[in-house]
């Protein structure tokens, strides 16, 4: 079997491994889904986004998209990878023929299965209920960023695994980054009601530019949402974290070895 | 015979601690070696630098006529582990979890057959979250198995492990005996490398204790048939050593000596308790395992080493 195939037949194992993980797919699926009916619930009618009038329903389908594509990129995918290393997991792959790359290759994989169903799933409920008006501008915004977001925060997952000791750290880090990047990022309150100095803070993250590229790709007509300033710091901050990753990436749970 | 594991003055420091000291051994083919010693005499280090997980501070060391730290994928494809410590994912069925392995290598046994081998047969439509400690060990038998190794490292593949199961585990590696595998096996059980392993190594504290085969380690360790019984009372001692020899101990009404002639010594008794019509009750002949043997040589290092972490 050639290494593509043996990549792609590993990932399709680790999606079957999602299908049957109960916990995974409420983390991964429901729970966005729950946020979703919550927000709208709660912020009827419209809102503002960049000075304008704009749907509250289609605002949060875009704001819980990128919440999506944190959790599951980082949250997720750094406490599977932390836990296979503490399992010694990571270990044994390594000592068999296979290339370690094709572990980390389908992992990342699942992730992009993973959000780009949910993701689709959220759409879907979106334009049923949200005002959600679906159009090619739309889906190109909607592709490139959950693509850029998505490579953005695998890599960061990636870099943190190095650096995190133990799974249990990581688990809680995953979580607690994509709620409070979300408070500073616009993706659970728009910015019109935050201070200014919150804003600059949350603009130095990725989160805010993958939340402001998919709502400009959800909001303004005929726009695809596609800058240079978001695109740009998304491809900065995944370039770092290749950077940092590739540097700190440990294949064994800290302390082994030492008998 | 060719050596599959060649090892010559190897040595391995964390930090400013040294743990190997320069070691030196081979693994001929087809053999079961055990490697056996006390949680850090350096067990895990060797094997590691074996599997090609860990660097090496010194000497010179060849696994399949391959230095492990070049290790590259034919080799891998050559070698089976099984790790101390590996907790496969509960939510794979034992098939897919082997399927999935052995497609990682170039040659893979067939699937079943492997899982049968380690007799999980009844479980290959488990998921691993089901499955006992003994049968989980089992199964990372069968994913060191899958890709048909030459050489096979097992490290401590019974401990944490029931009686029973270690019993079972026993009967597997000794069908990949007559299987022809060359098995590389560490243990912390004397009973396990004597019971299972063609030669022993004893490693105390980074350096090699001693060696052979269980039959050379018991003559050069002293290895002494104990006889003890309770003779009825108003027996006398001295007259028992001036037939059996000085060495005869008497403790709380229980009469022991050691020896390597068993027979000649059990007549030489028997004649004597008729002569004397001294009854001897519960008598009993011991042949310590090497466990004793074991344990006093780990003993003496504990006690040169004083407090090791």
């Amino acid at each position: 079997m050639s290494d593509a195939g043996l990549a792609l037949t590993q990932t399709r194992y680790a999606l079957r491994g999602y299908t049957r993980d109960r916990s995974a797919l409420v983390f991964t699926a429901i729970f966005p889904l729950i946020l979703l009916l919550l927000f709208n619930a709660i912020f009827k009618g419209n809102t503002k986004f960049d000075g304008r009038n704009v749907a509250s329903g289609a605002y949060y389908t875009a704001s819980i998209i990128s919440y999506v594509i944190t959790l599951v990129s980082f949250g997720s995918l750094l406490s599977r990878i932390t836990t296979a290393r503490e399992r010694g997991l990571l270990k044994r792959f390594r000592g068999t023929p296979m290339p370690s790359w094709i572990y980390l290759v389908s992992e990342i994989g699942r992730t992009v299965v993973v959000v780009y169903v949910t993701v689709a799933l959220l759409v879907v409920v979106g334009a049923i209920f949200y005002h959600v008006h679906v159009s090619v501008h739309l889906l190109v915004g909607l592709v490139v960023y959950v693509a850029l977001g998505v490579s953005c925060f695998c890599s960061m997952a990636l870099a943190l695994a190095g650096v995190c000791k133990t799974a249990d750290a990581a688990s809680a880090i995953g979580p607690l980054a994509a709620t409070i990047l979300s408070f500073l990022s616009g993706v659970f309150i728009p910015t019109f009601l935050m201070p200014t100095w919150l804003i600059d803070i949350g603009k130095v993250f990725p989160l805010e530019h993958t939340a402001r590229g998919l709502q400009s790709a959800f909001l303004l007509k005929g726009s695809t949402g596609i800058n240079g300033l978001d695109i740009g710091v998304l491809i900065v901050w995944t370039a770092v974290a290749l950077l940092v990753a590739s540097r700190n990436f440990k294949w064994e749970k800290s302390g082994a070895g030492s008998t | 015979m060719t050596a599959v594991v060649e090892v010559e003055d190897l040595h391995k420091s964390y930090g400013q601690v040294e743990r190997l000291h320069g070691i030196s051994f081979q693994v001929q083919a087809g053999e079961i070696l055990g490697f056996l010693g006390v949680n850090g005499a350096g067990k895990t280090t060797t094997i590691e630098i074996l599997e090609g997980y860990r660097s090496r501070d010194g000497g010179r060391v060849s696994v399949l006529g391959t230095d492990p730290a070049r290790a590259n994928r034919q080799w891998r494809n050559r070698i089976g582990l099984v790790l101390q410590e590996c907790e496969l994912d509960p939510i794979y069925t034992v098939r897919e979890t082997v399927s999935m392995f052995a497609r990682y290598f170039k040659h893979p046994t067939d699937v079943q057959a492997t899982i049968d081998s380690v007799g999980l047969n009844e479980k290959s439509d488990d998921r691993i979250g089901r499955l006992s400690g003994g049968q989980k060990r089992r199964l990372d038998v069968a994913l060191g198995l899958v890709g048909d190794p030459e050489v096979l490292f097992l490290d401590e593949p019974t401990t944490g492990l029931d009686p029973v199961a270690r019993r079972e585990m026993w009967s597997m590696i000794e069908g990949l005996r007559s299987a022809g595998k060359t098995i590389f096996l560490t243990t912390h059980y004397m009973d396990e490398a004597e019971h299972l392993a063609d030669r022993i190594i004893i490693l105390r504290a980074g350096v090699i204790a001693a060696q052979g085969t269980p039959e050379e380690l018991s003559a050069t360790l002293g290895y002494h048939t104990e006889i003890t019984f309770e003779p009825s009372v108003g027996f006398d001692l001295e007259r028992l050593r001036a037939v059996l020899g000085a060495t005869v101990t008497l403790e709380a009404s229980v009469v022991r000596f050691k020896t390597n002639r068993v027979q000649d010594d059990m007549a030489v008794l028997l004649d004597w308790a008729r002569r004397e019509q001294v009854v001897l009750d519960k008598l009993q002949a011991i042949r310590p395992s090497l466990d004793d043997v074991f344990v006093q040589l780990a003993g003496e290092a504990t006690a040169a080493e004083g407090a090791t972490p």
